[in-house]
């Protein structure tokens, strides 16, 4: 009895009406404040205030959150931090641009046309196995070591995401739609427009949202690799001369780069899909 | 990841190979544009003749074993952990919102950009590899165990209800089996992850075997037909494990093929 | 006395005793840990360079082992060594290293106490590249241009001393702070238009993809890249005869390895970590400084100034925050008794004082 209350919040919805509410627990509606959310966090940042102060590591091995915010404050000051982080992001936003463009018309392509399909599918399939990082080396001798190769490798990374989420997207929309448009005879852009389009919007936010993550991940670690600058760099440089509380600083950033970027595009796909939840 | 393209993969033929074919044939025609092109593109022949070798002095293979083993062992740890945060989550809420926000944030983190705390907190060896591969696994794995037990479909709840069945068989017959699906879905991703990030682990942690190590060693000396040779390696590897798996999947939910 | 009593008399008394004793135990360590290079050939993990010759003479592990001592090995990789050490030193998983200097001054500058034992070593050279087809001669005709260098490293001092010889500085040029194989990448394809690096030079020359414009073999030792036997303060300053003893096996390898019939045996060790034979032995021949005087283990003026030298310009380069105290990371007296013991005291000085 007890399981299926909980689970009657979320997903499924049964006849028996729910509780009068004073009979419920006075914890359940504690779990749904939104601030509960900000408690693991916290304990987490704690904790880490907690074993530094107690120094039960050397202050190499554990650096305080303390100096971590005073590091991260001077690199801000300093301009770094906005320098590196910009070079990071245009590079980014750049590849991830392109690399989505050609991912959503190739996808369209293979999805529309058979012949398309078979003669790209194996050779598709094997190129995304293709590891991105282990690609760096390549991709210098072919690129150089400038800008290019880093938007290169962004868009290899979100190509076949995008591409893949595209060709689900268009090949999962369901027959009826397209008899529809046939029964009114509706033309071409129209049905393009009209059906294919918001039909495939939802699969494909998805494929882009997932293709930006994967996308900052690989370009993090190709900076680690391979950069003259980028936050990646930054993080490498500091190890380096074994600065870890600018490591830290960087892996900090990214996390919560990278947080951003995921929330962004569900606040994006959440609007743009408001017909959904009329 | 679609059941129907890769379906038309076999079916493709012939008509699947003439890219490719076209491919090597450029690559071919590169390799003789000189010195420098010849160090990018190396020719066919000297790759051919580097598989040959690699494979007769067992390099290759050995490498190979170490990095497939890491996958394998991070795989397990990462997928079950993965599973039982998951469902752990989707059955408490309280779970749900204390583990949850964690969750979200460190999955956030590049795994490579933690690869220098790593290195200082657990060194640069096979633990901290592992310990990698595990949390690439462990990621997709939460994600869809707490998606698939979550979304199971009312009715079979409601059934269980009728039937007067307890929490644990609530969990066991009804709510686990449904998950099934997902959950495949969700090992299969973290396959494809864990074997990106034994390369990766093995590139930025640098020391010990694996392909991803002879990798780094053959650019290091400049033999980049080694190099391509680990790169086309890694690519088929991974694709042949992705085929396996789904085929496995295919297998075992015969039922679920239709979703 | 009731039997309570007299168990509590014993408990004491033998509480009592082990305390007395604990000093004693305590002055030896259960295990010596020493990083040491290592790559890995056919799945097996095998060290380079002193470390090596250390393991293949097997004295300092029958010497540890009379004490009931054991010996431990921990492995890092060639890429990134410094950074390895220095976490591996950070974590307290090794009491020794046989390691850099610039990382070594690195290290002290960030808090990680350790002391040079034993110094000299194969005292690597630094290379300058250009691209196969560039017309540039020397550094000078590289002003302006973009030169792939790995900052932080070892070598990094090599080029400040570069540079200052030629009257320049950091700001005449374009730094790409590339890791080695990116840097090689970048100079084969002409999108760096200088390369400085290690021994992988002679690769890329043989490959026909750069060429070596530059190299440090005929230069002091100062402008060479030192690999020699540091170990933690805590560690020198508890144990002081074990560090003796660890010291004495380094400087007997550096004599065995200082016979130039003992040359090959050594080219192998280097070549486990992948790096091939004739590259080594090419990166040995033409050095103005003979192979046996490197490996002197003196710690003269020259030594002094070569790190008083590296930690102004690890300072000036931004890459410490403030200078160390070198002269406290000189521990002298275990190589000056290691010496006297094998009765070497001979065997350096009079190869005269060009160290």
């Amino acid at each position: 009895m007890t399981v299926a209350t909980r689970i009657e919040g979320s997903v499924v919805r049964t006849a028996r009406p729910a509780p009068p509410k004073s009979a419920r627990p006075f914890h359940a509606s504690l779990l749904d404040a939104p601030w509960i959310g900000l408690i693991s966090p916290l304990l987490l940042l704690f904790a880490w205030w907690w074993v530094t102060k107690a120094g039960l590591f050397s202050p190499q091995l554990l650096v305080s959150p303390g100096q971590v915010l005073d590091t991260a404050i001077d690199l801000a000051q300093g301009g770094e931090l906005a320098d590196h982080v910009g070079v990071s992001l245009v590079r980014l936003f750049t590849g991830f641009a392109a690399g989505a463009v050609l991912g959503i018309a190739f996808g369209a392509l293979i999805a529309l046309s058979n012949t398309a399909e078979r003669y790209t599918a194996p050779l598709f399939q094997v190129l995304r196995q293709l590891p991105t990082v282990a690609l760096i080396p390549m991709f210098i001798l072919i690129f150089g070591v400038g800008e290019t190769f880093k938007v290169f490798i962004v868009m290899k990374a979100t190509f076949f995401v995008v591409a893949l989420a595209t060709y689900d997207g268009i090949r999962n929309i369901p027959k009826g739609y397209f008899d529809v448009g046939r029964l009114y005879q509706l033309p071409v852009g129209l049905r393009f427009s009209a059906i294919l389009f918001p039909a495939t919007v939802p699969a494909l936010l998805t494929g882009i949202r997932i293709g930006l993550s994967r996308s900052w991940l690989v370009l993090v670690g190709a900076e680690l690799l391979a950069a003259e600058s980028g936050i990646g760099q930054m993080m490498e440089m500091s190890r380096q001369i074994f600065r870890m509380d600018v490591v830290m600083v960087g892996v900090i950033l990214t996390g919560l780069i990278g947080f951003l970027l995921d929330r962004s595009l569900r606040l994006l796909e959440w609007w743009l899909m408001r017909w959904r939840r009329a | 990841m679609s059941q129907a393209f890769r379906a038309k993969f076999t079916r493709s033929g012939w008509r699947g190979l003439v890219l490719p074919g076209l491919l090597l044939l450029l690559w071919q025609w590169a390799s003789h544009q000189g010195d420098v092109a010849a160090y990018i593109f190396v020719p066919l022949p000297k790759i051919g003749s580097d598989i040959v070798h690699l494979t007769a002095t067992g390099e290759l293979w050995v490498n190979l074993k170490v990095s497939l083993l890491r996958t394998c062992e991070g795989l397990a740890i990462g997928v079950t952990l993965g599973i039982l945060t998951g469902a752990l989550m989707a059955l408490s809420r309280l779970a749900d919102r204390l583990i949850g926000p964690l969750y979200h944030a460190l999955r956030q983190v590049p795994l490579l950009g933690l690869v220098p705390l790593l290195a200082l907190w657990f060194g640069g060896d096979e633990t901290s590899k592992l310990l990698v591969v595990s949390l690439a696994a462990f990621y997709p794995t939460v994600l869809s165990a707490y998606e698939g037990i979550r979304q199971a479909d009312r009715r079979y709840l409601e059934v269980g209800h009728l039937l007067r069945l307890g929490p644990a068989d609530v969990f066991a017959q009804v709510l686990l089996p449904s998950a099934v699906p997902s959950i495949f879905t969700g090992i299969a991703q973290a396959l494809a992850f864990s074997w990106l990030a034994s390369m990766g682990a093995e590139l930025l942690f640098t020391l010990g075997p694996g392909i991803g190590a002879m990798l780094l060693n053959a650019e290091t000396a400049g033999s980049m037909e080694t190099v391509i040779i680990c790169v086309m390696t890694i690519a088929l590897i991974g694709y042949a494990m992705n085929a396996a798996f789904r085929a496995l999947g295919r297998f075992l939910m015969p039922w679920a093929a239709a979703s | 006395m009731s039997l309570f009593g007299n168990l509590c008399r014993i408990l004491g008394l033998g509480l009592l005793a082990c305390m007395l004793a604990l000093p004693a135990v305590a002055a030896q360590p259960a295990v010596v840990r020493i990083i040491g290079i290592a790559g890995v050939q056919n799945g097996k993990l095998l060290y380079t360079g002193t470390p090596a010759v250390v393991q293949k003479q097997g004295w300092l592990e029958s010497e540890l082992g009379k004490r009931h001592i054991r010996l431990e090995w921990v492995s890092v990789s060639s890429a990134s060594v410094a950074s390895q050490v220095n976490e591996a030193l950070a974590k307290k998983a090794g009491d020794f290293a046989a390691y850099g200097d610039l990382p070594s001054i690195i290290a002290n500058a960030s808090g990680i106490s350790t002391k040079l034992i034993v110094p000299g070593g194969s005292l690597a050279n630094t290379y300058l590249m250009v691209p196969w087809n560039s017309t540039a001669k020397s550094i000078r005709d590289l002003k302006g241009k973009r030169i792939a260098l790995h900052r932080g490293r070892p070598w990094e001092y090599g080029f400040g001393k570069l540079l200052a010889q030629n009257g320049l500085a950091n700001r005449d040029f374009r730094i790409l702070n590339l890791n080695p194989q990116a840097g090689a990448a970048a100079v084969s394809t002409g999108s760096a238009d200088a390369y400085f690096t290690t021994s992988n030079a002679y690769t890329l020359q043989d490959k026909k993809v750069a060429r070596i414009i530059w190299s440090s073999k005929g230069e002091s030792a100062d402008w060479k890249m030192h690999a020699e036997l540091w170990g933690t303060t805590d560690f020198v300053k508890r144990y002081p005869e074990i560090t003796q003893l660890v010291a004495t096996a380094f400087i007997r390898a550096a004599y065995w390895s200082s016979h130039p019939e003992h040359l090959d045996t050594y080219i192998e060790y280097a070549g486990r970590l992948g790096t091939r034979g004739v590259d080594t032995r090419r990166e040995i021949e033409g050095n103005k400084i003979s192979w046996k005087d490197r490996w002197s283990p003196l710690f003269d003026a020259e030594l002094r100034k070569h790190y008083a030298g590296v930690n102004q310009y690890a300072a000036g380069a931004g890459l410490i925050a403030r200078p160390v105290d070198v002269n406290a990371l000189f521990a002298p007296q275990f190589a000056e008794r290691a010496l006297d013991e094998l009765n070497l005291r001979s065997y350096w000085i009079t190869s005269g004082d060009a160290r």
